[in-house]
């Protein structure tokens, strides 16, 4: 026997080893025990003790056997799987606006591209499903004021823009640019935003998306629009391209047939500045409709925070305000305050100072520029032509600067801004024709560069402060120019057959507008040229007319050419104006480039002149008084 | 079995996940979604951290346990507007299957022989439902090609993280 093994003694005892065991083993575990039967039938007695000589009744025990796996024997072990309800919290989205259209009309659709991602190869699987890799999408964030979870999440959850319109329910012209889907984004989250992209990046595009999105999601239910008379066509034709299962209501008609559509629950209602204030003004308190959400086109039309148009505009009961405009500066930046009011970020009456401005801006506005977005675009290719006024031209500016210059310094203190302004103008008209001879050094260059362009077949815009310069323009061009006419005093029926014409007939070469009519909202890209014959107050409104034809959709490079004569008062006007640029660009933060609005203060428009008053036996330097408000020519 | 949309315009995916948080245990998220990833409804759990006994007791097979059936039958019970598909991009999310009457399909990294694909993906089925393929391989042909099916689940994990960033 070896000597790590038990051995049983003769009276069956088990004798463990005299050697240690090894470690694990079983053997060795067993326990050293006495072996014998035994009954389990338990008897249980009761026993007086003495304490319990109060009882009236003897109690009874009793005893039971049970099986060992019996839960009552409590050998079997207590702990089993256990685990409490699981709290959940949840959300719910809103049903959006359906309107999608049906599988086979889409089919109906030709030339729309529907916008797909590229056939994803086998052996690019596995980049795929590593999220490093993922194209950059658009994304939805919470807007800073949206504190509640449900509202965060409910931003949070949202397919990115991309996917959003990628499917089939959401067709659309072609795809956006990536700045058009950040503006969209942008726009979406915003429940006061101001949209100031240049002009030309498709604010129009960016907002009608937008406004689907939040229909489909539920957010909005009824949308007005409000916009120049002029650019009611531009956004049926817009809403068609980029919303065409959108039903878009124009205001429009007999006083009883609006006084319908205004209560009419239609998802979007376009509606003019001046019919709204008319309407509005007629309508009852509890007449007035509330909307969802308000845009403003254009919105510098309500700068000035008295007049009727932005009175009725702020009044107008709504959840979200928008605006747009290319300009939201014209003339000083307090009219961005009248803006910030609309969109209900300052309180009533609210003159927040540059520094808040500033920290507004960042917040509401978003501006992008053609030369931070768009380096695609063909170039814009500006060109300031330098001339020497004719003779005659000559001979009436001298006459006409110096007698103006008489009459000011004449007046002595009693001079004001509008006074001098009255000279600028009567000087910038001299330098567009002599009126006595006809005689203009612009006419001539314009005539010359016309004779190649109509040769070419291309085709050229003019600007014009002045509707006469105008209509003076088109009885001395040539018939090959084939010139057609736009500005205010042409009947609105005639506008968009003009416009069609310029840009459907072959033979007409040049079109010739008015800053106030033709620089706002119209797409004229098939324009190659554009010539600026007088200069407008600020750069912004120039830049806006430029971008009738310098905008996306643009194919060749746009040449505009700004008229100058020399040692004119147009010089001198473009000088300072170039100085000044700064001041803006502050405000509206590093989106705008160059072609931030301007304009000049009563001191800079005074110094465009050395006024001097007799005093005593010299003279004196004359200034105005404080001026308290700026003119707008024409 | 799960039962069928009625037709392809009521078409609903579910996108389940599940993330880990430190000393919190596990949470869950499920997203209900149109056929074009427009949310319907969005379900989250609460974190449920296992205890000791519970952690040695079950072993490996815990987070199995939690995520494939505990957290994800909790979601798919409470969510109002039940989707006919549940996608996921965890396996342990597929051991969920035996418990809901639903097709569930994980994403593969790569692709298998019994991979199905849908949209630009390639998923892979519980072993014991193959017969998921049928009804995933309808779904496939329903969606477009270039479905991005991971991105929903990116958003849901979004929202797990808001949910526990306001929670804390």
């Amino acid at each position: 026997m070896a000597s790590g093994e038990w051995r049983i003694e003769d009276d069956n005892k088990r004798v463990a080893p005299a050697s240690p065991v090894t470690v694990g083993d079983a053997v060795a575990s067993e326990p050293q025990v006495t072996t014998h039967n035994s009954s389990l039938a338990l008897v249980a007695q009761m026993f007086p003790a003495g304490h319990n000589g109060a009882l009236r009744r003897w109690p009874s025990v009793e005893t039971q056997a049970v099986s060992l796996f019996d839960k009552r024997a409590g050998l079997i072990p207590s702990w089993k799987p256990h685990w409490t309800k699981v709290p959940t919290v949840g959300l719910t989205f809103p049903l959006g606006f359906e309107f999608q259209p049906k599988a086979d009309k889409v089919a109906e659709k030709d030339g729309l591209n529907k916008i797909s991602g590229p056939k994803v190869a086998e052996s690019d699987l596995a980049e795929l499903t590593d999220r490093s890799v993922h194209k950059s999408m658009t994304r939805l964030k919470p807007p800073s004021d949206a504190i509640s979870l449900a509202d965060r999440l409910f931003y949070l959850l949202q397919p990115p823009l991309q996917t959003m319109l990628a499917g089939q329910e959401l067709i659309m012209p072609f795809e956006p640019f990536p700045y058009q889907f950040e503006g969209i984004g942008w726009l979406f989250q915003q429940k006061s935003a101001l949209l100031a992209d240049e002009m030309g990046l498709g604010k129009t595009m960016q907002t009608i998306t937008a406004i689907r999105l939040l229909l489909r999601a539920g957010q909005i239910r009824r949308v007005l629009l409000v916009c120049p008379k002029p650019l009611i066509p531009n956004w049926q034709r817009e809403f068609k391209a980029w919303a065409e299962e959108l039903p878009l209501t124009v205001l429009e008609g007999d006083g009883t047939r609006r006084r319908m559509l205004w209560q009419m629950p239609v998802p979007v209602l376009l509606v003019n500045y001046e019919l709204l204030v008319r309407d509005w003004a007629d309508m009852l308190d509890d007449e007035k409709p509330k909307f969802d959400l308000v845009v403003l086109d254009e919105a510098q039309r309500i700068k000035n925070r008295d007049s009727c148009t932005s009175e009725t505009a702020r009044s107008v009961s709504r959840k979200r305000s928008w605006a747009l405009t290319g300009t939201p500066i014209e003339n000083r930046p307090e009219e961005m305050h009248t803006l910030f009011e609309y969109m209900t970020v300052i309180p009533k009456g609210g003159t927040p100072d540059l520094r808040q401005m500033q920290r507004l801006s960042r917040d509401y506005v978003l501006r992008r520029t053609k030369d931070l977005v768009m380096k695609d675009l063909p170039p814009r290719i500006d060109r300031e032509e330098y001339l020497e006024l004719t003779s005659a031209q000559k001979s009436a500016y001298l006459d006409a600067e110096q007698n103006g210059i008489v009459h000011l310094n004449e007046l002595g203190d009693q001079i004001s801004v509008q006074h001098v302004f009255e000279l600028v103008l009567r000087l910038k008209q001299i330098t567009n024709f002599d009126p006595l001879t006809g005689d203009s050094v612009k006419f001539e260059r314009l005539a010359a560069d016309m004779e190649e362009i109509a040769a070419s077949g291309g085709k050229a815009i003019l600007f014009s402060q002045w509707t006469k310069t105008i209509d003076w323009l088109k009885e001395r061009l040539p018939a090959e120019c084939g010139s057609l006419v736009y500005h205010g005093g042409v009947p609105h029926k005639q506008r968009e057959p003009i416009l069609r014409q310029f840009k459907d007939d072959p033979n007409s070469h040049l079109l010739l507008m008015s800053y106030g009519t033709g620089a706002v909202g119209l797409n004229l890209q098939f324009a190659g040229y554009v010539f600026l014959y007088d200069r407008w107050w600020n750069p912004a409104v120039e830049d806006q007319a430029i971008n009738r034809a310098h905008r996306i959709g643009v194919k060749n490079a746009v040449i505009v050419t700004k008229f100058i004569c020399k040692d004119t008062i147009e010089e001198r006007i473009d000088r300072v104006l170039h100085e000044k640029r700064e001041l803006f660009r502050a405000v509206l933060g590093d989106g705008t480039n160059s072609n931030a609005s301007l304009s000049l203060t009563a001191s800079e428009i005074f110094g465009l002149f050395d006024l001097k008053a007799r005093h005593g036996k010299g003279t004196k330097k004359i200034a105005p008084k404080p001026a308290e408000s700026s003119v707008d020519a024409a | 079995m799960s039962t069928a949309p009625a037709s392809t315009e009521s078409l609903r995916l579910g996108f389940l996940t599940a993330l880990h948080l430190e000393n919190r245990g596990y949470v869950a998220g499920l997203l209900v979604t149109n056929k074009y990833g427009r949310p319907l409804e969005f379900q989250c759990t609460a974190p449920v951290r296992p205890n000791r006994t519970q952690e040695l007791l079950y072993g490996p097979t815990l987070v199995p346990f939690l995520l494939g059936e505990l957290l994800s039958k909790t979601l798919l019970d409470r969510i109002g507007i039940k989707p006919h598909f549940v996608l996921t991009d965890l396996t342990e999310i597929l051991d969920s299957r035996p418990h809901v009457a639903l097709p569930v399909a994980c994403v593969l990294k790569g692709t298998t022989t019994d991979a199905v694909r849908i949209g630009k993906l390639n998923f892979g089925l519980h072993a014991e439902f193959n017969e998921d393929s049928k009804a995933f391989e309808r779904l496939a042909k329903e969606l477009a090609a270039d479905a991005d099916l991971l991105e929903p689940l990116d958003r849901v994990r979004e929202a797990l993280d808001e949910t526990m960033k306001a929670a804390a």
